[in-house]
């Protein structure tokens, strides 16, 4: 598997991501979205501006779908594509970050919806966090 | 012998059923209405893993159940049907979905389809240049706050009363196109930012408006009684509560995780859920109900958009047209219902995930004017298929709450539709076979392709076989128009 990828199921579509830390496991499902948002992962730009994200959750999944879905919402609702991540805390309860966002504005290929829970299991195995996301497409 | 790992056994032509002992944690059986090759299917992605996790939920009421449609979805299977019991039972948004009310609706007309045919590519490109489909910010409806509180208790109503619309639709859509809403504090602000802007619009994936040949009959008097004629154009509008559906289903997902989980054991995250008489669980069903109303508000503004198109193109009014509202249902939704088990009458809380409600004749919720034939059942094919319209059955009350299929279910993912599009034109194709395909989207025609979909007529026949419904009429498609 590679830090990130998207796989589909039959009626939705997905990404699966790991990470060392916490740190790598959200910075890799950001560059997971980005892929299937735009079949690609943007390059971080100058002077277009960050958007505060902090989020204390129950647990890394619920962390992730929040952090996803406020990316998604940057997208859809602002045309803002978030290009990187500077965390300042990343933990499986926390994140705190700002979200660096692309100097162009964008839009995604395809409707994501929502960011579903389903079968929503962050694990680690051999000291490497791993998930994958279902997203109602 | 019986497909696959699990051991079901087919206890009636199409009904299969695994027994709660078969696995630990469930709590009642997993029935699944299909052929053998619809349950192979079923197997081999997933899908009965959720109707089996539905079954270890508490207190749910019969079987779990899935349609002859089923495909993978999330927590729940597309095409699954779970009843808990209305008043100390349990609500859960996995079991209703994000596109709340996403649902069907279907018009008669007298229109001689040879007369549409000439008019498709006019139509077709009207249709398309009117009405919002696909990621646009456009909408046919910008409502200002209270215009929208209004359209959220009032649902289609409010859109007969205020915008466009003939008041004897009303009849015709499931709950009267309305349900209570009076607490608009249960909705969060970035629902209401995301509804607003939506409402008018059609939406992307498989949302879909088609222009078709009633092409077979098979039941003349419900037909009739439907307004279905042989030869005649009928419209159908598939879409739902959009973004503004999502964003609820979202919220309250949150909301029940934050209040449940820590006590709630789950095989999947997504089925999290609260009791239905709770402070959250009465929240979320007002919610739903918000939701719902604004999908059928949705769907009334589209069809009179549509209407509008078809006069100003054939050149007459909606009266000499004979366009009438069939019926407009809901199949993303949880309802209270009273259905009869073991004798006697239970009120109970329907979610229907994908399936679609199919009360028999006499039903009180069904129409004054189809209480003799019943509810009908419109079953959308894919863009290159026939679609159906079938009538409940007194059977189906017993066997599925009074469900039914939604359509002919996925079968492909989308990257192996596309793939197996290739670099086909998907409208070339299609036009070669007597359909007219509009959309702005060639990435979601491919995703589309029939191919991609389940064989309808399997999926039909099943369901007839099974006792859940009757076929009434058969419907070809003429021109589509994808989201």
């Amino acid at each position: 598997m590679r830090n990130y990828e998207t796989f589909s199921t039959t009626a939705d579509s997905g990404i699966r991501f790991r990470g060392r830390d916490f740190r790598e496991l959200y910075g890799n499902a950001l560059r997971g979205l980005n892929l299937l948002l735009f079949g690609r992962n943007p390059r971080p730009g100058a002077g277009a501006g960050f958007v505060a994200f902090r989020f204390h959750g129950d647990g890394p999944e619920n962390v992730l779908v929040n952090f996803l879905a406020a990316v998604l919402e940057l997208a859809y609702r602002d045309g803002k594509k978030v290009s990187a991540v500077d965390f300042s805390r990343a933990d499986k309860k926390w994140l705190e970050a700002r979200l660096r966002l692309a100097p162009r504005r964008s839009s995604p290929k395809i409707e994501v919806k929502s960011v579903t829970y389903h079968n929503l299991r962050v694990v680690e195995k051999n000291g490497v966090l791993r998930a994958a996301i279902v997203f109602d497409v | 012998m019986n497909p696959g790992p699990r051991r079901f056994e087919e206890i009636a032509p199409g009904r299969w059923r695994l027994g709660k002992g078969a696995e630990r944690g469930m709590s009642a059986d997993a029935e699944v209405f299909a052929s053998r090759a619809i349950l192979q299917g079923a197997l081999d992605d997933a899908s009965i893993e959720q109707v089996v996790n539905v079954a270890c939920l508490p207190g749910l009421v019969g079987s779990s159940l899935a349609m002859p449609d089923i495909h993978y979805g999330y927590g729940f299977c597309i095409g699954g049907v779970a009843a808990f019991a209305a008043a100390e039972g349990i609500v859960l948004p996995g079991g209703v979905g994000y596109d709340i009310n996403c649902g069907v609706r279907l018009l008669a007309s007298s229109i001689p389809a040879a007369e549409f045919i000439a008019a498709r590519e006019r139509v077709g490109h009207a249709v398309l240049q009117r009405i919002p489909t696909g990621l646009t910010p456009r909408a046919i409806c910008r409502l200002n706050k209270k215009e929208f509180q209004r359209v959220l208790s009032g649902g289609a109503r409010e859109i007969v009363r205020n915008f466009a619309g003939d008041a004897n639709d009303l009849e015709f859509i499931e709950s009267g196109g309305c349900l209570p809403f009076d607490r608009p504090g249960v909705i969060s602000p970035k629902a209401c930012e995301r509804g607003s802007s939506q409402l008018g619009t059609l939406g992307s994936g498989n949302h879909f408006i088609e222009v078709q040949e009633v092409e077979e009959i098979y039941d003349p008097a419900a037909a009739r009684c439907f307004g279905l004629e042989a030869g005649r154009v009928a419209v159908m509008i598939h879409t739902g509560s959009r973004g503004f559906g999502h964003q609820i289903a979202s919220d309250y997902i949150e909301m029940f995780r934050k209040r449940n989980l820590e006590r709630l054991k789950l095989r999947d995250p997504q089925l999290v859920h609260a009791a239905s008489a709770s402070a959250e669980g009465r929240n979320y069903l007002q919610a739903l109900n918000a939701a719902s109303n604004f999908a059928w508000a949705n769907r009334q503004l589209l069809q009179e958009e549509v209407v509008l198109i078809l006069e100003e193109i054939l050149g007459m009014g909606r009266g000499k047209l004979g366009l009438r509202l069939v019926y407009d249902q809901a199949h993303n939704i949880a309802k209270f219902e009273t259905h009869e088990l073991g004798g006697r009458s239970v009120d109970l809380l329907v979610h229907r995930k994908g399936a679609t409600r199919a009360f028999p004749a006499g039903h009180p919720e069904v129409p004054a004017a189809y209480r003799d034939v019943g509810q009908p059942v419109i079953i959308p094919g894919s863009m290159g298929s026939r679609s159906y319209v079938l009538r409940g059955t007194v059977a189906g009350g017993a066997l599925t709450f009074s469900s039914s299929a939604h359509g002919a279910g996925r079968r492909l993912s989308r990257h192996q539709a596309v793939k197996l599009a290739g670099e086909a034109d998907v409208r070339e194709r299609l036009q070669r076979s007597g359909i007219t395909v509009c959309s702005l989207s060639s990435q979601g025609l491919k995703e589309e392709i029939p191919e991609a979909y389940k064989d309808i007529d399997d999926v039909v026949a099943v369901t007839v076989a099974a006792g859940i419904s009757e076929k009434v009429a058969r419907l070809r498609p003429l021109l589509v128009v994808k989201g």
